[in-house]
C-alpha cells in the first residue's frame, strides 16, 4: 500500500468561496514526521529553528517547532522515510511517523483569519501569528496543531488534530467558513452530521 | 399614517420605501428605517402593550432600546424591543401579555386588587397551605409576563460566536465614544467601536443641525479608519476579568445575534446617559413620555407624539423638547420648569393622558405629558470592573468612584457633562491614553509569545492620565413628586411599594431589590435605579448618597440563550471505519467522545458467531500510547501495580493502574515491540488521561528519565479478530509473521504485513475468551484491511460484531472493566488483583495505599454472580441487600443474557462475607422484587481455564 493512497477521514473538498476570499482542503495525506529530541542533540541542530517558528528546509519540507524539544517536519505525501532516514538520531531521539494518525487541513484566503477566529479564540493577526508561526490551541472545541504557511503570500494555516477528530473539524471550519461564501456539501452541515 | 409628521431634518427613515406589516391583526405600513415602534405609532396607535401585574395600558415612553413598554411579540419571536427593533416588510407584530385582546384584558382586574398584590405578596400568599403550591404554580403562570415561544416552529437560524482582540475596545457610539475611537486608531491602535443603536452618533442624532453635522463627519471618519471596525445594533454585555468583553451583536445577516469575544487591550467605556422617568401619580399613562422619547420620535422617525402636551423641564434636553413640540406642531399647554420648583402632580386618563395636574394647583387638559428631570449614569461596566459609583447630589447622578483598572478607561456623560466638542475631546484624550496603554500591553504581549517572535517596534512611553475633566453641570434633584406613581414600570413596583418595603424592615437596597423586584426586569434598571434609591433615601430619611446602590452585573441588557449558546461544537471521535459501519447498518453508540457501532441488528447473533465462526469489532478507541527509550520499564513499573522489568521482546503484559489513593484508575495491556519500543493499550475512556499523567511524571518528577511518549490512538486503526477461526482467516493475509501457537503464543506480540499494509503490529490477546488477534492498522489504510478480512473470511463465517455483542462476550468470560465494574471506591483489592499487584516493588503509585488496602478485610469483592432464575437478568446497579431487609450488601455491576449458556450471568461487588462462592443473595430489582443468586466460583462464566483462548 503506499502512502499516497491513504484513506482520508475527510474525503470532500476542497471548498472554496465564488470569490477565493477562502478556500478549505483536505490535506491528510501530507507526510507528518514528529521528532522528539533534546537541545543538545545533534538531531535539533539538524532541525534548527525554535518553538513557536517553522523553516522550509532544502528538501522542500516544513520543519515546525511544535512544542519544546519536539519538531514535526511536513513534506509530501510518501516521503516520511526519507524524512525520517534524514534527522540524527545519536542520542536520545525518537522519530515517528505520525502521518496516519493526524487529520490535516489547510485553510487560506483573505478571509481565512476572519472564519477561524469564528471558532478559535487565539489572537491570529499577522503580529501575534505571523507566517511561519507555530503554535497549538483550540479549533471548534478540538485540540489542534497549527502552522501559518502562507502561499504566494496569502495567508494560509496549516493545521492538524488527532485523526478521529478529522471529520469534525472538518465540518466545524467549513461550517465557519459560511459566513465568507463556502457553500457546504449534503451531509456536512455541522448540525447535520 | 394619522401621526406622520412632513420630512424632518435628521429624520432617519426613508420614505421612498414603504413597508407593510400587521399590528395585531390590522394592516399597517411604515417606512424604511423605522421601529416597530415609530412605525405602530405612526399608524395611530396608543396604546402598546399592557403592563406586567397589573395589566394597565402602556404606551411609548422612552421610545428606544430601553422602553419597557413596548415589548411584543413578533412572529414566532417573543419579547421583541419594538423600541429599537427596525421594522421589516411582512413583520406580524402583536400585543404579548394580554388576553383575550389588547383593548379587553381580563387581567386587568388585577388593578381593582392592588392593594392585595403589593410587594412580596408571592411570599406572603401562596405559602399556605403548602399542598396547594401545585395549583398555584398553574395559575401564576397564567399570569406570566412575555411573549410564546413556538420552539417546534422557530425559523431562526443558527446563533453565531467570534473572537476579536482588539488594542482598545469603545462602548458606545457617541461623541465621546467615536471621538475615543478616532483618537486611539490614530495612535495605532486596533479599535472595536460598539454603539447599542443602529446607526453611531449617539444623542447628536436627534440634536440641532450642528449637533448632526458634528455627529456625521465622526460618522464617516470611523467608518473610513482602517484601524476601526464599526459594529452598530450591539451591545457590551459584560466585562469580565483580563478585559474579557461580551459584545452581543444583533440583527447580523448570518444570524439573529452573534455573541462577540473580545479580549480587549483597554476598554473605553462611553455608553453615555439614559434619561430617566420622573415619579408622579399616572405617570405610566399612555402619552407620558420622556424628552428623549418626543424628541426621536420627531426628528428620527417624523411621528407626531401627541396633540396638546405639558412639558417638565429640568435641563436642556426638555427646553429642546418644548421646541421640538412646537416645531411639530403640538400644541404646548404649559411647560413647567423644575429649576424654579415647578412639578406635575397626576395625570388622569384611561386610554391615554386627558387632564394634567400641576404643582400650581391648576388642572389642565392635555394628550401628552413630557419629562425631563435627569439622568441615569449606565455605570453598569464600571461596575463589572469593581468601580462603586458615587452620587453627586450637586449633578443629581452617580459617577465612577475612579476606583479602576488601568484598562478602564471612561469618558462622555459618565465622566461628566460638557458641549459636543467638549465631550469629543475628552474622547480623542481618552482615546490617546488608552492607545498608549494598550500598545505598551500588545508589545508585552509580542515579546512574550513564543510564536509572534520580536516586536519590531518600540514599547511606547507611558504617558500619564493628564486629561481635562468633564465638568458636572448642575441639576435639580427630581425625582418623585407630591404622589406616589411607578418607578420600576417592568415589574409594576410603584413608589408606594418600596416605602411599605421599607416599612417592612427591607430598608436596604439590596434587600429591598430582592423583595420588590424593583430594577429587576428587562430594563435591568436603566430607568428605575435612581428613582428607587431616591423614594427608599426619602423613605429611610436619609440622603441619596447614604442609600447605596445595588451592584449591576452582567449582561448590561438582556442576551438571548441562543446567543449564550452560539453554534454547538460538540466534536465526535470517530474510527477510520465508522462510515463503513454506517454504511452497513451499525446502530450508534456514543461511547465518549466516539462514536460506535453498537451492533448491526442482531448481537446476540454476533455473539454466537464469534463462539462459533469468526467475528470483526473495531476497537480503535482502544487509548495507544507508544513508550520509546532506555527507561520505559521503570515508568511502566512505576504506573503499573505489577512488574515490567524482565518482559521480553514480543511479548505482552495485562497492567492496571491505581491512583494514590489506591483506587483503580485505568488498565490494559502493553507489549514490548524492540528494545527500546512498546506500545501501551489503555482504556477508551481513560486514554487522554492516562498519556497526560505520564508526561506529567517525566516532566516534573522524572526528567532525568529517556522516555517519550506519544499517543498514537487514531493513527492506529485498531481491529480484533475474534473466533475459533481467527488464525486460519489471519493467516490468508498476514505476511512475515507465523501465528502458529508456538511461534506466536498467548500474551505475545508481532509486528508484519497484513493484507499488503507494512507497519501492522498482531497482539493475541483476548477480551472475548475466544482465540483472537487484535490487529493494530496504519489507519490511513484500515478500510483496506477490514474490508479484505471480511471477504477473505467470508467463507470462515466472518462478520463483524458491535460493541455489545462484545460487552456480551467479556462478561461470559468475566473480564471487568474499569468504570463499570469498578468505581471511584474500587480498590485493588476489591477488583480481584491479588496476584497482580506487587507489594514488594520498592516504589509505584498508590503503593502506600494498595499495603494497606490489603491488610483490610473489609473492602467488597467483585465476584461472579447466576441468578437462580436464569430468565431472570437483574439491572446493572440493582442492589445486592440482606434478606428482606433494604440493607445493602452490594450491586450488580454487570449484567446480561449469555447466549452460550442460555442464562443470565453477573458481576457484581458484594461485601466480603458474601464472597465465597456458593453464597446465597438477594438481589433487589428496580421493580421492587427480591430473587435469589449465588457468588459463583470464578469471574467467568464460560471457559474460565482459558483453553478456548490458548489454542
Amino acid at each position: 500500500m503506499s502512502e499516497t493512497t491513504m484513506q482520508s477521514p475527510v474525503g470532500v473538498g476542497p471548498l472554496a468561496s465564488p470569490d477565493g476570499g477562502v478556500v478549505l482542503a483536505d490535506a491528510y495525506t501530507t507526510t507528518k514526521v514528529q521528532v522528539r529530541a533534546g537541545a543538545s542533540t545533534a538531531a535539533a541542530a539538524f532541525l534548527g529553528g525554535s518553538y513557536g517558528s517553522s523553516i522550509r528546509n532544502a528538501d522542500g519540507d516544513l520543519v515546525c517547532g511544535t512544542r519544546p524539544d519536539e519538531w514535526t517536519i511536513y513534506g509530501a505525501p510518501g516521503r516520511a522515510e526519507a524524512i525520517a532516514a534524514s534527522v540524527p538520531t545519536e542520542g536520545f531521539v525518537t522519530v515517528i511517523d505520525i502521518s496516519h494518525g493526524r487529520a490535516m487541513l489547510r485553510i487560506g484566503g483573505v478571509n481565512a483569519t476572519a472564519a477561524l477566529s469564528k471558532i478559535c479564540n487565539l489572537d491570529l493577526s499577522d503580529e501575534l501569528t505571523p507566517n511561519g508561526a507555530v503554535f497549538s490551541g483550540s479549533l471548534g472545541a478540538v485540540g489542534c496543531d497549527w502552522v501559518r504557511d502562507d502561499q504566494d503570500g496569502q495567508t494560509s494555516f496549516l493545521i492538524s488534530c488527532e485523526r478521529s477528530f478529522g471529520k469534525f473539524l472538518f465540518i466545524a471550519v467549513a461550517d465557519a467558513c459560511t459566513e465568507f461564501g463556502i457553500s457546504v456539501p449534503h451531509g456536512w452541515e455541522l448540525h447535520g452530521h | 399614517m394619522s401621526n406622520r409628521l412632513p420630512t424632518q431634518p435628521g429624520e432617519v427613515i426613508d420614505r421612498s420605501e414603504s413597508l407593510s406589516f400587521t399590528w395585531n391583526g390590522k394592516q399597517m405600513a411604515g417606512f424604511k428605517g423605522d421601529t416597530i415602534a415609530s412605525a405602530v405609532a405612526a399608524n395611530g396607535v396608543d396604546v402598546f402593550g399592557r403592563s406586567m401585574k397589573y395589566h394597565r395600558k402602556r404606551g411609548i415612553m422612552t421610545a428606544d432600546h430601553w422602553d419597557p413598554n413596548l415589548f411584543v411579540q413578533v412572529g414566532d419571536e417573543p419579547n421583541v424591543r419594538a423600541g429599537s427593533r427596525k421594522l421589516q416588510a411582512g413583520m406580524e407584530v402583536s400585543t404579548q401579555n394580554v388576553w383575550p385582546s389588547l383593548n379587553f384584558d381580563l387581567a386587568a382586574a388585577n388593578q381593582f386588587m392592588g392593594r392585595f398584590l403589593s410587594s412580596g405578596f408571592y411570599y406572603k400568599t401562596f405559602m399556605r397551605p403548602q399542598f396547594l403550591w401545585p395549583l398555584y404554580q398553574k395559575v401564576l403562570r397564567k399570569f406570566a409576563p412575555g411573549g410564546q415561544i413556538h420552539w417546534k416552529t422557530s425559523i431562526h437560524g443558527a446563533y453565531d460566536k467570534r473572537y476579536v482582540h482588539p488594542d482598545v475596545l469603545v462602548a458606545g457610539g457617541g461623541p465621546a465614544g467615536m471621538g475615543a475611537a478616532l483618537a486611539a486608531a490614530d495612535a495605532g491602535a486596533s479599535v472595536l467601536l460598539v454603539e447599542h443603536y443602529t446607526e453611531l452618533g449617539g444623542h447628536l442624532r436627534w440634536g440641532d443641525e450642528g449637533q448632526r453635522a458634528m455627529s456625521a463627519a465622526l460618522v464617516a471618519a470611523c467608518e473610513a479608519h482602517t484601524n476601526i471596525e464599526v459594529l452598530v445594533d450591539s451591545t457590551v454585555t459584560g466585562r469580565y476579568d483580563h478585559n474579557w468583553i461580551a459584545v452581543n451583536q444583533r440583527s447580523h445577516e448570518i444570524a439573529p445575534e452573534r455573541l462577540i469575544k473580545a479580549r480587549a487591550g483597554v476598554m473605553v467605556v462611553a455608553a453615555g446617559l439614559i434619561e430617566r422617568p420622573y415619579v408622579f401619580a399616572g405617570n405610566d399613562t399612555p402619552g407620558v413620555l420622556l424628552a428623549g422619547g418626543a424628541r426621536r420620535l420627531i426628528n428620527l422617525f417624523g411621528v407626531k407624539p401627541g396633540k396638546k402636551a405639558v412639558v417638565l423641564t429640568a435641563n436642556e434636553e426638555g427646553d429642546a423638547a418644548v421646541a421640538d413640540l412646537e416645531r411639530a406642531g403640538v400644541e404646548i399647554v404649559a411647560v413647567l420648569d423644575a429649576r424654579k420648583g415647578e412639578s406635575i402632580v397626576a395625570v388622569e386618563g384611561k386610554g391615554r393622558v386627558s387632564k394634567v395636574r400641576m404643582s400650581d394647583g391648576r388642572t389642565v387638559s392635555a394628550d401628552t405629558v413630557v419629562t425631563a428631570t435627569g439622568w441615569t449614569a449606565p455605570t453598569s461596566l464600571l461596575n463589572m470592573a469593581g468601580d462603586r459609583p458615587v452620587y453627586d447630589a450637586s449633578a443629581a447622578r452617580y459617577f465612577s468612584s475612579g476606583e479602576l483598572p488601568s484598562n478602564i478607561l471612561v469618558t462622555g456623560g459618565l465622566a461628566g457633562d460638557g458641549s459636543t466638542a467638549e465631550l469629543e475631546a475628552h474622547g480623542r484624550a481618552t482615546g490617546e491614553l488608552a492607545a498608549n496603554r494598550s500598545l505598551r500591553r500588545r508589545h508585552d504581549r509580542v515579546r512574550q509569545t513564543a510564536r509572534a517572535g520580536a516586536p519590531t517596534w518600540s514599547k511606547p512611553a507611558e504617558i500619564e492620565d493628564r486629561r481635562t475633566p468633564l465638568a458636572r453641570k448642575p441639576h435639580p434633584e427630581c425625582y418623585r413628586s407630591t404622589t406616589h406613581g411607578m418607578v420600576d414600570f417592568s415589574e409594576d413596583v410603584s413608589s408606594k411599594d418600596l416605602v411599605q418595603a421599607s416599612k417592612e424592615g427591607f430598608d436596604s437596597i439590596e434587600l429591598m431589590k430582592r423583595y420588590t423586584t424593583v430594577t429587576m426586569g428587562p430594563a435591568q434598571g436603566k430607568l428605575e435605579t435612581v428613582n428607587a434609591a431616591a423614594v427608599l433615601a426619602e423613605a429611610n430619611g436619609v440622603a441619596m448618597a447614604d442609600i447605596g446602590t445595588t451592584v449591576w452585573r452582567p449582561p448590561y441588557s438582556p442576551i438571548s440563550l441562543g446567543a449564550l449558546a452560539g453554534r454547538i461544537l460538540e466534536p465526535v471521535r470517530r474510527s477510520a471505519l465508522q462510515d463503513w459501519h454506517e454504511a452497513h447498518g451499525a446502530s450508534p453508540l456514543l461511547a465518549g467522545q466516539w462514536v460506535r457501532p453498537d451492533h448491526y441488528g442482531d448481537a446476540i447473533a454476533e455473539a454466537t458467531n464469534v463462539r462459533t465462526n469468526v467475528g470483526l469489532i473495531d476497537v480503535t478507541p482502544l487509548g495507544k500510547l507508544d513508550l520509546r527509550g532506555t527507561d520505559v520499564p521503570k515508568l511502566l513499573e512505576l504506573v503499573y501495580v505489577n512488574k515490567w522489568q524482565k518482559l521480553e521482546i514480543g511479548r505482552v503484559r495485562y497492567g492496571a493502574m491505581v491512583a494514590e489513593d489506591g483506587v483503580v484508575s485505568d488498565d490494559g495491556v502493553t507489549g514490548r515491540l524492540s528494545e527500546s519500543r512498546w506500545l501501551m493499550t489503555t482504556t477508551s475512556s481513560g486514554a487522554g488521561a492516562v498519556w497526560e499523567m505520564l508526561e506529567d511524571w517525566l516532566q516534573t518528577y522524572r526528567p532525568e528519565w529517556d522516555v517519550h511518549v506519544t499517543a498514537v490512538t487514531g493513527g492506529l486503526t485498531s481491529i480484533n479478530v475474534a473466533g475459533p477461526n481467527s488464525r486460519t482467516l489471519l493467516e490468508r493475509l498476514a505476511q512475515g509473521v507465523d501465528l502458529s501457537s508456538d511461534s506466536f503464543p498467548y500474551f505475545s506480540v508481532r509486528q508484519g504485513t497484513v493484507a499488503d499494509v507494512p507497519d501492522c503490529i498482531i497482539w493475541r490477546i483476548g477480551f472475548t475468551g475466544e482465540l483472537s488477534y487484535e490487529v493494530h492498522v496504519p489507519s490511513g489504510h484500515a478500510l483496506h484491511v477490514w474490508e479484505s478480512l471480511l471477504e477473505t473470511g467470508a467463507d470462515l463465517g466472518c462478520a463483524p460484531f458491535g460493541v455489545e455483542a462484545q460487552r456480551i462476550l467479556r462478561l461470559e468470560k468475566g473480564h471487568y472493566i474499569v468504570g463499570q465494574d469498578t468505581d471511584g471506591l474500587s480498590k485493588a483489592p476489591t477488583a480481584g488483583l491479588g496476584g497482580l499487584v506487587k507489594l514488594d516493588k520498592s516504589d509505584t503509585l498508590g503503593l502506600p495505599e494498595l499495603k494497606h488496602a490489603y491488610e483490610r478485610a473489609d473492602l467488597p469483592v467483585l465476584v461472579g454472580i447466576q441468578t437462580v432464575d436464569g430468565s431472570i437478568v437483574p439491572e446493572e446497579a440493582a442492589q445486592i441487600v440482606e434478606g428482606d431487609s433494604n440493607t445493602i450488601l452490594g450491586r450488580i455491576t454487570s449484567s446480561r443474557m449469555s447466549p452460550t449458556l442460555g442464562r443470565s450471568i453477573c458481576l457484581g461487588q458484594v461485601d466480603p462475607s458474601l464472597s465465597a462462592a456458593g453464597s446465597d443473595i438477594t438481589v433487589l430489582l428496580a421493580d421492587g422484587r427480591r430473587i435469589k443468586a449465588v457468588v459463583q466460583e470464578h469471574h467467568a462464566h464460560v471457559d474460565h481455564e482459558g483453553a478456548r483462548q490458548r489454542v
